[in-house]
C-alpha cells in the first residue's frame, strides 16, 4: 500500500467513517439526532467534492479498484442521489416515528459498496462492494421495523438478494477456477487466448454472473421481486434502492463487456442481451399499466428503464456506453423526484399510494404536482427533458450498430409506458379534489430536493451538453 | 436587435413570458391575461419584423441562426425562415392574441394554467415551423403535446378526458418512429460523408438507398415513419378519428388553435421533410395518398352535413379541407403546391373564425346543438354576418380566401390527376351543402326558442377577436398575390419546379 492509493480512495475513507461516526453518536449522543440528515448530506457533498479535486490515477490497490473517469461519473450521481435521498428522509422519518440514526450510517454504507462495485476491476470486489450496498439495503428497507409490510420488503429484498449473490459467487468462483485470476483484464486475456464456445466453465461462470447481475438491476425474468420491495420499503429507502444498486450494476456490466471485448461476445451473448433488454421493456410497461400503487408501478417503469439503458449495453461502442451513462443519470434525477413528491404526498406508510389519491392535488399543491407532471413526461421520454434526451441516446446508438430494431422495438415501448406516466397526470390536474384534506404538508427541505431534480430534469433536457461531455470523457477510458 | 436573434425571439417570447408566468400568484388573473395578451402581441410584431426584413426572391433559409447545441452528435440549434415558414409563423402569430381575447371571458377557471400552456404551445408551434434541425424539430414537434394535453383534458368538455388522452397517443403513435427515422437518417448521412448532423440542410444531401419493395427499402419506410407522424396530424383518412372528439371537447380557444394551426403542422411536415427528403418514395406514395386524399374530402362531407353539433360540424369540414391540402401537396405542381398552401392558411382562418364563433353561442347557451338555434338572425345581427363571412369563406365564395387556394389546387392538379380532381370538386359543393344548411337552420329558421330571443349581440371584445380574421379572408381573396409571392421561390425550390 502507498499513500497514494490512500488518496484515491479518499471520498469512501470519508463515507465510512462519517457513517461509522452517525452510527456511534445515535447511541452515545441522541440529542443531536435531528442534524444526522444534515450531516449524512454534507458528508456525501463533501466526498463529492474530494472526487472531483482528488487525483484520478487508474488501477489502484493493485489493480483491485480502478478509479477513473467512468468512476467518477458514476460517484457523482451516487452522491447527488444520497444527499437528495438524506433530504428528503429526515421529514419523513420524523413523520413515520421511525428516526434512528442508523439510517444515515447505512445510507452511507451502502453508498460507499455502490461506489466500490462501480470501481471494481477484480470480480472478487465486485462482490465485496455488492455485498457491503445489498446488506446495507437489507437494513433500510426493513427500518419500518413495526410494519408488516416494511419488514415483508426486507425481507423479500435479502432472500432474492442473497440468492443473486450465491449465483454471482457461483458465477466468479466459476471463472476463476477455469483463469486463475479475480482480474477482469487478465480474465479477459484468459478468454480471448481460446474461445468461449470451446470453454464450458467460463461460459457457465458468465451465465451465472449475468444472472446474479439480472438479479440486481431487476431485469426480465430476474425482476419477480421488485414490486413488492418498492411498495414496502420506506419510500425515501426505495429511491435510493431504484438508482442507485442499478446505476452501479449496470455500470459493473458496462466494465465486464468492455474487458472481455465485446468480439468475443458478440454471436451468442449480445442476442442474448438484446432479448433481456426488450423482455424487460414489454413486460415493466405492460404490466405497470394495470398498477394502482403508485410504487408498484415505478417499480415496474424501472424494469422497463433497466431495459433501455441495457440497449445502450447492446450496442456498446463508444455511442452505447455515453448513452447508457447519460440514461443512468437521467433516471437518477427523475426517479428520485418522483419518489421524493410520492413520500412528501402519502400520508400513512400503512396505506398504499393509490394514484387515485394524487386526485386533484395539482391544484391544491402545485409545486410537488409540478415536479411530480414533469418526472412523468421526463421517464416518458418526453422532450424538452433529460429522459428524452437519454433515450435518444440510447436509441441512437442502436441504430448507428445496425440495430435499428431494437430502436423501433424500444420506441414502441416508450409508446405503452406514455398511457401509464399520462394518467398520473390526469389525476394530478383532471380529477377533482377529494373533500378531505391533507393531514401534512412538507417541509421546505423536501420542496428544495424536488426543486433541485425538477431544475435538473429540464435543464439538462435544455442543455445537455455539460452531462453528454462528462459522460464522453468516462466512456473513453473504458474504450482505450 | 440583430437580425440573427429575431427568429429565436420569435420562437422564445411567448414560452419565456409563460414560465415568467407560472410564479405569479393564482388570483392574478387579469394581470395573467393582459400579460399574456401583451406577449403574443409582441410574438406577431417580431413576426411582421421578420416578414419586413425576408426577401421573397431568395429561395434559401434567411434570417438564419446556428448555435452549436450538442457538437459531438452533430445537433445545433438552427433556426431559418424561408416563404414557406413565414406563411405560417404568421398564421399562428395572428391566431394567438385571438385565441386570448376569445377566452378573455369564457375561461375563468385557472387561468394561470391555460395561459401558460397556451404560450408554451405557441412556443412549440412556431419552434416547429422555424426549426432546420431535424433534431430540434423534433423537440418543438413535441413540446407541442403537454400543453395540448392541459388544454384539452382540463378546461375541455364532458368527454375531456378521452379526448386528451386519445390526442396524446395518436399524436406520440406518430411520432415516436419519426425519431427513429431521423436518428436513421443522420446515421445514413453519416455513413456517406463521415459527420454526423441533423442540420436539414445536411439532410438533403443524404441520398437514402431506394431499395426493393417495401421492408427491404431504407428509402420507403424512413418515408413511411415521417408521413405516419404527419398523417395522423393533418388528419388524413383514415386517421382522423382523434380529430372530431379533441376539437369538440377543446375549448375554444384550443380548438383554434387544434384547427387553425396545428393541423398545419401535419401537412407542413410532409412538404417540408417527406417531399424533398424521400422523393422516389413520395412518388411511389402519391396514387395512395391522393386516394386517401379525396376519401377524406367527400367522407369528411358527408358525415359533417350528419352532425347535430355545430362544433363537430365544423370540426368534420377540417377533414374535408385537409383533404384539399394534401391533394395539393401530392399533386406536385408549383400552382397545387402553393395553393395547398395558401389553403393551409385559409384553413387557419375559416375555421379559427368558425370555431370562435361557434363558441360566442356556446358561451350564451351552454349548448352547440344545431336543435337549440334557429332564427338567430333576427336577434344578433352583427353575429350573422359575421358568421355568413366566415362560412363564405370556408366554402370557397369568389372574392374571400377559401376560393384562391381550391382553385389553385384544383387548377394545379388537373393535368396530371383529372380523375382525383373531379371527385375532389364534389367535395367543394358538398361543403357548400353543409355549411350552408347549417347557416339557414341556425340563423334563418323560425325564431322558436324562448332563450334565444334575448341573446345579445358580438360584444367588442368578440368583434375584436373576429375583425382581424375577417380582414386577411378579404385581402387573400382579392390579392392572394401577398402571400403566394412569398412563398413561391421557397416552393420552387422544394419541389423542384
Amino acid at each position: 500500500m502507498n499513500p497514494s492509493d490512500l488518496a484515491a480512495v479518499a471520498p469512501e475513507l470519508l463515507l465510512v467513517v462519517m457513517g461509522a461516526v452517525l452510527v456511534l453518536a445515535d447511541a452515545f449522543v441522541p440529542a443531536l439526532r435531528p442534524r444526522f440528515g444534515a450531516v449524512a448530506g454534507a458528508s456525501a457533498v463533501a466526498a463529492a467534492i474530494l472526487r472531483w479535486t482528488g487525483p484520478l490515477p487508474g488501477a489502484v490497490w493493485s489493480g483491485a479498484l480502478v478509479v477513473d473517469p467512468l468512476a467518477r461519473f458514476v460517484d457523482s450521481y451516487i452522491l447527488a442521489a444520497v444527499v437528495l435521498v438524506a433530504v428528503i428522509a429526515g421529514p419523513y422519518l420524523a413523520r413515520t416515528a421511525a428516526s434512528y440514526g442508523e439510517f444515515y450510517g447505512l445510507l452511507l454504507f451502502s453508498a460507499v459498496g455502490a461506489m466500490v462495485l462501480a470501481k471494481a476491476d477484480s470480480l472478487l470486489v465486485v462482490f465485496i462492494g455488492l455485498e457491503l450496498l445489498s446488506i446495507s439495503l437489507y437494513v433500510l428497507n426493513a427500518f419500518h421495523r413495526d410494519s408488516g409490510v416494511s419488514l415483508e420488503a426486507g425481507w423479500k429484498y435479502l432472500v432474492v438478494g442473497a440468492f443473486a449473490s450465491a449465483l454471482l459467487l457461483f458465477g466468479i468462483a466459476l471463472l476463476y477456477g477455469a483463469t486463475g485470476t479475480f482480474s477482469l483484464a487478465a480474465t479477459a486475456r484468459v478468454v480471448a487466448e481460446r474461445p468461449l464456445a470451446g470453454n464450458p466453465l467460463v461460459l457457465a461462470g458468465l451465465a451465472l454472473a449475468l444472472a446474479g447481475f439480472g438479479f440486481k438491476l431487476a431485469l426480465v425474468p430476474f425482476h419477480a421481486w421488485a414490486p413488492d420491495v418498492y411498495q414496502g420499503s420506506p419510500t425515501p429507502v426505495t429511491a435510493f434502492l431504484s438508482v442507485v444498486p442499478k446505476g452501479a450494476m449496470l455500470v459493473t456490466l458496462a466494465r465486464v463487456v468492455a474487458a472481455l471485448a465485446p468480439q468475443a461476445l458478440t454471436p451468442k451473448w449480445l442476442p442474448l442481451l438484446a432479448t433481456i433488454a426488450v423482455a424487460s421493456q414489454v413486460l415493466g410497461n405492460l404490466v405497470a399499466i394495470a398498477q394502482r400503487d403508485v410504487k408498484r408501478m415505478l417499480a415496474y417503469s424501472g424494469i422497463a428503464h433497466m431495459g433501455y439503458a441495457l440497449v445502450g449495453v447492446v450496442a456498446f461502442g463508444f455511442d452505447g456506453l455515453v448513452g447508457v451513462l447519460v440514461y443512468l443519470a437521467a433516471y437518477t434525477v427523475m426517479n428520485i423526484a418522483a419518489f421524493a413528491v410520492v413520500s412528501a404526498f402519502s400520508e400513512s406508510e400503512d396505506e398504499p399510494h393509490l394514484i387515485t389519491d394524487l386526485a386533484g392535488q395539482g391544484w391544491r399543491r402545485p409545486f410537488l404536482s409540478f415536479t411530480l407532471a414533469l418526472a412523468m413526461f421526463s421517464l416518458a421520454g418526453i422532450p424538452p427533458t433529460v429522459g428524452f434526451v437519454a433515450k435518444f441516446l440510447v436509441f441512437r446508438a442502436a441504430v448507428n450498430q445496425g440495430l435499428a430494431w431494437l430502436a423501433v422495438v424500444g420506441v414502441l415501448a416508450s409508446f405503452v409506458s406514455v398511457f401509464f406516466y399520462v394518467r398520473v397526470v390526469y389525476y394530478l390536474y383532471m380529477k377533482p379534489l377529494p373533500q378531505r384534506a391533507p393531514a401534512y404538508l412538507e417541509p421546505w427541505p423536501v420542496r428544495v430536493a424536488a426543486g433541485a431534480c425538477a431544475l435538473a430534469i429540464v435543464g439538462l433536457g435544455i442543455f445537455p451538453s455539460w452531462l453528454l461531455n462528462a459522460a464522453e470523457t468516462a466512456a473513453k477510458t473504458l474504450l482505450r | 436587435m440583430p437580425t440573427d436573434f429575431l427568429l429565436s425571439a420569435i420562437v422564445l417570447t411567448p414560452g419565456v413570458v409563460g414560465l415568467l408566468l407560472l410564479v405569479t400568484p393564482r388570483e392574478a388573473a387579469r394581470l395573467q391575461r393582459w400579460v399574456s395578451l401583451l406577449a403574443s402581441l409582441l410574438t406577431l410584431v417580431l413576426a411582421a419584423v421578420a416578414w419586413s426584413r425576408f426577401d421573397p426572391a431568395n429561395a434559401s433559409f434567411q434570417l438564419v441562426e446556428a448555435r452549436t447545441w450538442l457538437p459531438s452528435v452533430g445537433i445545433g440549434y438552427r433556426l431559418g425562415m424561408d416563404g414557406i415558414s413565414l406563411v405560417l409563423v404568421l398564421l399562428t402569430a395572428l391566431l394567438q392574441p385571438i385565441v386570448f381575447i376569445s377566452s378573455w371571458r369564457s375561461i375563468h377557471d385557472k387561468v394561470k394554467g391555460y395561459v401558460v400552456a397556451m404560450l408554451l404551445l405557441e412556443t412549440g408551434v412556431l419552434g416547429a415551423f422555424l426549426a432546420t434541425d431535424l433534431f430540434l424539430f423534433y423537440v418543438f414537434w413535441e413540446l407541442m403535446l403537454v400543453p395540448m394535453y392541459f388544454i384539452i383534458g382540463v378546461w375541455g368538455g364532458e368527454r375531456r378526458i378521452y379526448a386528451a388522452v386519445k390526442f396524446v397517443l395518436f399524436t406520440l403513435a406518430g411520432s415516436l418512429l419519426m425519431l427513429v427515422a431521423i436518428i436513421y437518417l443522420s446515421f445514413v448521412f453519416h455513413a456517406q460523408t463521415g459527420t454526423w448532423s441533423f442540420a436539414y440542410e445536411d439532410m438533403l444531401r443524404a441520398a437514402v438507398p431506394m431499395g426493393q419493395g417495401f421492408w427491404h427499402s431504407p428509402q420507403m419506410l424512413l418515408f413511411a415513419a415521417f408521413a405516419l407522424a404527419f398523417a395522423i396530424k393533418v388528419p388524413i383518412f383514415p386517421l382522423h378519428t382523434w380529430l372530431p372528439d379533441a376539437h369538440t371537447e377543446a375549448p375554444t380557444g384550443g380548438s383554434i388553435i387544434l384547427a387553425g394551426v396545428l393541423l398545419k403542422l401535419g401537412t407542413y411536415g410532409l412538404l417540408r421533410f417527406n417531399r424533398p427528403l424521400f422523393p422516389e418514395a413520395w412518388h411511389r406514395a402519391t396514387p395512395l395518398f391522393l386516394t386517401l386524399a379525396v376519401i377524406g374530402i367527400v367522407y369528411g362531407a358527408l358525415v359533417a352535413w350528419a352532425q347535430k353539433d355545430m362544433k363537430k360540424l365544423v370540426a368534420y369540414s377540417s377533414v374535408t379541407h385537409m383533404g384539399f391540402i394534401v391533394l395539393g401537396l401530392f399533386a406536385g405542381t408549383v400552382t397545387s403546391t402553393q395553393g395547398a398552401l395558401l389553403q393551409m392558411v385559409n384553413h387557419g382562418l375559416s375555421t379559427g373564425a368558425l370555431f370562435l364563433l361557434v363558441g360566442v353561442v356556446y358561451d350564451r347557451r351552454h349548448t352547440r346543438m344545431i336543435e337549440d338555434f334557429g332564427g338567430l338572425a333576427a336577434v344578433m345581427p352583427l353575429y350573422t354576418g359575421a358568421f355568413l363571412i366566415a362560412t363564405l369563406s370556408s366554402i370557397g365564395l369568389p372574392g374571400l380566401n377559401g376560393f384562391v387556394g381550391e382553385f389553385l389546387i384544383l387548377t394545379g392538379a388537373f393535368p396530371r390527376h383529372p380523375a382525383f380532381v373531379a371527385v375532389a370538386a364534389t367535395g367543394v359543393v358538398l361543403g357548400a351543402v353543409y355549411m350552408l344548411s347549417l347557416v339557414r337552420r341556425v340563423f334563418w329558421n323560425p325564431l322558436a326558442i324562448e332563450a334565444n330571443r334575448s341573446l345579445p349581440d358580438l360584444t367588442w371584445r368578440e368583434a375584436l377577436a373576429f375583425a382581424p380574421l375577417a380582414f386577411f379572408m378579404v385581402w387573400i381573396g382579392v390579392h392572394p398575390g401577398t402571400f403566394l409571392s412569398l412563398s413561391e421561390t421557397a416552393v420552387r425550390r422544394l419541389i423542384g419546379g
